[in-house]
């Protein structure tokens, strides 16, 4: 075994956020006076509103339901009555509908003890489709519905628990998995019933591993592993790769799920509890008291903070899931969805220069990229247009981790770039065009 | 939304710049001790004419460039080329000309093919070559008798011819007038005692004067020491690549060893590697100038081979050449040859692309 476990080739150390102390459990956080819900908080289609404006609506009722391509319920975090419909900005772009829920009236699942279904003698079927009909989707952006994730998918080599988080200010995932360790075994439990993987492995980013029951109904081990948390440790290919995944078709048949996920599928089938909270991790050098919460889905970002002691000094800029991979929003009434692992408050010194200079050619966007290919050059054919030989290049492969953005010191949006030249090439493949 | 990342490393090209001519600072300052006002003049002429030339480009292209420490950088490698004692107008003249048209002219910073400084002191030399050649001999030499008018490096070479044979670079010297300091006899006295005899070495006089700087030359050049550190902390922080440096100094080294004898009669593989190293402007062309990263191959396979012709270039321009100071030149005639190495890193990159390709094309793209 080798003594530091992580991938092979690139990427960065952020040294930001590296003094954080745990204090005391994870805490819910107040519930917010109104609840904007994302109709949209999926990947696929926005879900259809099935309440009417000054409707009541109890917790955990459907308000959205699933319609069409990749869509999924979506239901209200608290009780009360629907203020208002209408149309949003999302952090990610585009626009979608939100319910608005004004808090009223009295919580029936708050502080009892919910009824515990057997789901040992559920099939199958049985609990993909609660599964479909609590809402949950990949805690991950973009939010694949779990039932479109796992359905087809059976026997699989690999299900692996992601609790990497290399990024900082991300903790809500290593929280969740420490504190509520038993219910997420249940929670593999289920999805081991459902995908009979051949090897289950929980990755943390940390040494100390919380222990962890075995899965309770003995289908195979479930293996730890601690791996470095070196950025980008939890992608994909990265992971799979510190675990000694080694053939194509072992990856291929890989499932990475975060502990958020497999925690909202055991209350969805253990409790039979709809996806209506989340942890989140609000940090920040803006911040007066980083902290982990356990927030209601539809909550504004401004509660949470508020929370944590407010601000500083005026943050510089405010992101939603991460520094490196999140988006952006410049609105404190920003609500929280289903993917949003953490808040993040950053000031004028940890956003540091914006200033563009020109291309040096130090060659560190190179030496960083996780998957071997040379930003620079990719980003000097896109300039010129000549796209297809940007392609050929590998361009197709980037998995817009950010660390060549992250490490260049001219600042040269290269990410920015490849994103929008991989959009514009998936556009025109839907229109069945051939990029020129 | 598609702005990420929110967060950069800290160090942007101006830190990168700033923190270069930080790093030769030490070696400036034992010029200045050497040659005392002469030196800060013409450094700081340099430093201005480059300044100047910087602020007239900017003036035409719109673009405060100032502050990004580039024509700072320049103007202070151009400066430190320079023999102490020169006129002020030579570095001025070239500093002006580096920035504001072999940088300027070719669009700036990162767009430029030669190295701006290099091609300054080039401009220099062609110029004034008795002005860049007559090199005065440092305070601390004033009372020895000293070969006076020429470095060690360029003597030796106007003198190889009449060595005796089985003689070095070193003798060759003596023989002409050279004398060294007392601390060199005791430092070598004293590394001979306690460290080489060991191992049944011995080093002979002369060898740590090259190394400290007591010896005739540019004025920011003679400490071989204190450009060694400076090369060590730009490395160790990655203000550049180490590929190249390794690859000239094996290449020069290799070369030197094998035919540097055959001038003083000693047959092959008897030539002076150290002497060749510490002198001229090996060290400070070598480590600051040729990996300048504008100006130079990014793929291990580009920078090896530019690497290795600056190193033969340097010892062919040194052997035969007319000038002594052969290390600018070849830097130059090398940044000629990066448009054809830059095919190179193109083929490194398609060839990782193919092989991603080949080996997990499927695993990419998510679940």
């Amino acid at each position: 075994m080798r003594l530091s476990r992580t991938f092979r080739h690139g990427g960065i150390r952020v040294e930001l956020d590296l003094e954080w102390e745990r204090r005391g459990p994870v805490q819910n956080s107040f519930l917010p006076n109104s609840a904007v819900i994302l109709l949209k908080q999926h990947a696929g289609r926005q879900a259809r509103c099935v309440v009417r404006r000054g409707e009541y609506v109890r917790e955990g009722m459907v308000i959205g339901r699933a319609d069409g391509y990749l869509s999924a319920n979506v239901h209200s975090s608290i009780p009360g009555v629907v203020r208002d419909i209408r149309v949003v900005a999302l952090p990610e772009g585009g626009q979608a509908e939100a319910v608005v829920v004004a808090l009223e009236g009295s919580f029936e699942r708050l502080g009892r003890k919910g009824e515990r279904y057997l789901w040992k003698s559920m099939g199958r079927n049985e609990l993909l489709s609660s599964i479909k009909d609590k809402g949950v989707v990949d805690t991950e952006a973009p939010g694949m519905p779990l039932f479109d994730l796992l359905g087809e998918r059976r026997d699989i080599d690999l299900l692996a628990i992601n609790a990497v988080e290399s990024e900082p200010y991300l903790r809500a995932e290593a929280c969740l998995l420490e504190d509520k360790s038993a219910e997420i075994m249940e929670g593999i439990a289920i999805l081991s019933r459902i995908l009979s993987p051949k090897r289950t492995v929980i990755a943390t980013s940390r040494s100390d591993v919380p222990s962890l029951a075995p899965a309770s109904d003995g289908e195979g081990q479930v293996e730890c592993i601690a791996l470095l948390a070196r950025y980008p440790q939890d992608m994909r290919r990265q992971l799979l790769e510190a675990i000694d995944v080694s053939s194509k078709a072992s990856e291929e048949e890989a499932i990475l799920l975060r502990p958020s996920t497999v925690f909202a599928v055991y209350e969805a089938v253990v409790l039979a509890k709809p996806m209506v909270e989340r942890y989140v991790s609000i940090g920040g050098g803006a911040l007066k008291r980083p902290a982990v919460l356990k927030a209601r889905i539809g909550t504004p970002i401004g509660d949470l903070i508020e929370e944590c002691g407010g601000f500083l000094g005026p943050p510089t800029r405010l992101v939603l899931r991460g520094i490196l991979r999140g988006n952006s929003v410049y609105d404190l009434d920003a609500p929280i969805t289903k993917t949003t692992s953490a808040v993040i408050a950053l000031d004028a010194k940890e956003v540091g220069s914006l200033q563009k200079t020109p291309c040096i050619r130090c060659g560190r966007c190179a030496e960083v990229c996780p998957e071997r290919l040379d930003p620079e050059l990719l980003f000097r054919l896109i300039e010129r247009n000549m796209r297809a030989r940007a392609a050929e290049l590998g361009l197709g492969f980037c998995t817009a981790c950010g660390s060549c953005s992250y490490i260049c010191p001219s600042r040269v949006p290269l990410v920015a770039a490849f994103s929008a030249e991989s959009r514009l090439q998936a556009k025109e493949r839907a229109l069945g065009e051939m990029p020129k | 939304m598609g702005d990420a990342p929110f967060s950069f490393y800290k160090r942007t090209s101006a830190s990168l710049m700033w923190g270069t001519a930080a790093a030769l600072l030490p070696a400036l300052g034992w010029g200045i001790y050497c040659f005392g006002n002469s030196a800060v003049l013409s450094v700081a002429a340099s430093i201005i004419g480059a300044l100047a030339g910087e602020t007239i480009v900017s003036g035409i292209r719109r673009r405060f460039t100032l502050w990004d420490g580039s024509a700072f950088l320049t103007g202070l490698l151009v400066g430190m080329a320079m023999p102490a004692g020169i006129s002020p107008l030579i570095p001025a003249i070239a500093s002006l000309f580096a920035v504001s048209v072999i940088k300027g002219a070719f669009g700036g910073l990162g767009s430029n093919w030669m190295n701006p400084a290099l091609g300054g002191i080039a401009f220099a030399i062609i110029n004034w070559p008795s002005e860049m050649s007559a090199w005065t001999v440092p305070r601390q030499l004033a009372g020895l008798a000293s070969i006076s008018g020429a470095t060690p490096l360029g003597f030796d070479l106007a003198h190889a011819g009449s060595a005796l044979a089985g003689s070095n670079p070193i003798d060759l010297l003596t023989a002409g007038g050279m004398r060294f300091t007392s601390l060199d006899a005791s430092v070598t006295e004293t590394l001979n005692k306690i460290l080489f005899s060991h191992i049944g070495a011995e080093l002979p006089g002369g060898y740590v004067d090259l190394l400290i700087g007591n010896k005739p030359g540019a004025l920011g050049e003679l400490s071989a020491l204190l450009i060694l550190a400076a090369s060590i902390f730009i490395i160790s922080r990655r203000f550049v690549r180490w590929e190249i440096p390794a690859s000239i100094v094996t290449t020069f080294a290799l070369l030197t060893w094998t035919f540097g004898g055959l001038p003083f009669g000693n047959g092959f593989f008897a030539g002076d590697m150290l002497f060749s190293i510490f002198s001229g402007s090996f060290l400070i062309v070598t480590f600051f100038m040729a990996p300048d990263p504008v100006t130079s191959p990014s793929s291990l396979i580009g920078m090896s081979i530019y690497g290795m012709g600056i190193g033969a270039l340097i010892f062919l321009f040194r052997s035969f050449g007319l000038s002594a100071e052969g290390s600018a030149f070849a830097v130059i005639l090398m940044n000629c040859v990066v448009p054809a190495l830059s095919k190179l890193d193109i083929a490194a990159s398609r060839r990782r692309a193919t092989k991603a390709l080949i080996e997990g094309g499927n695993v990419r793209g998510g679940q």
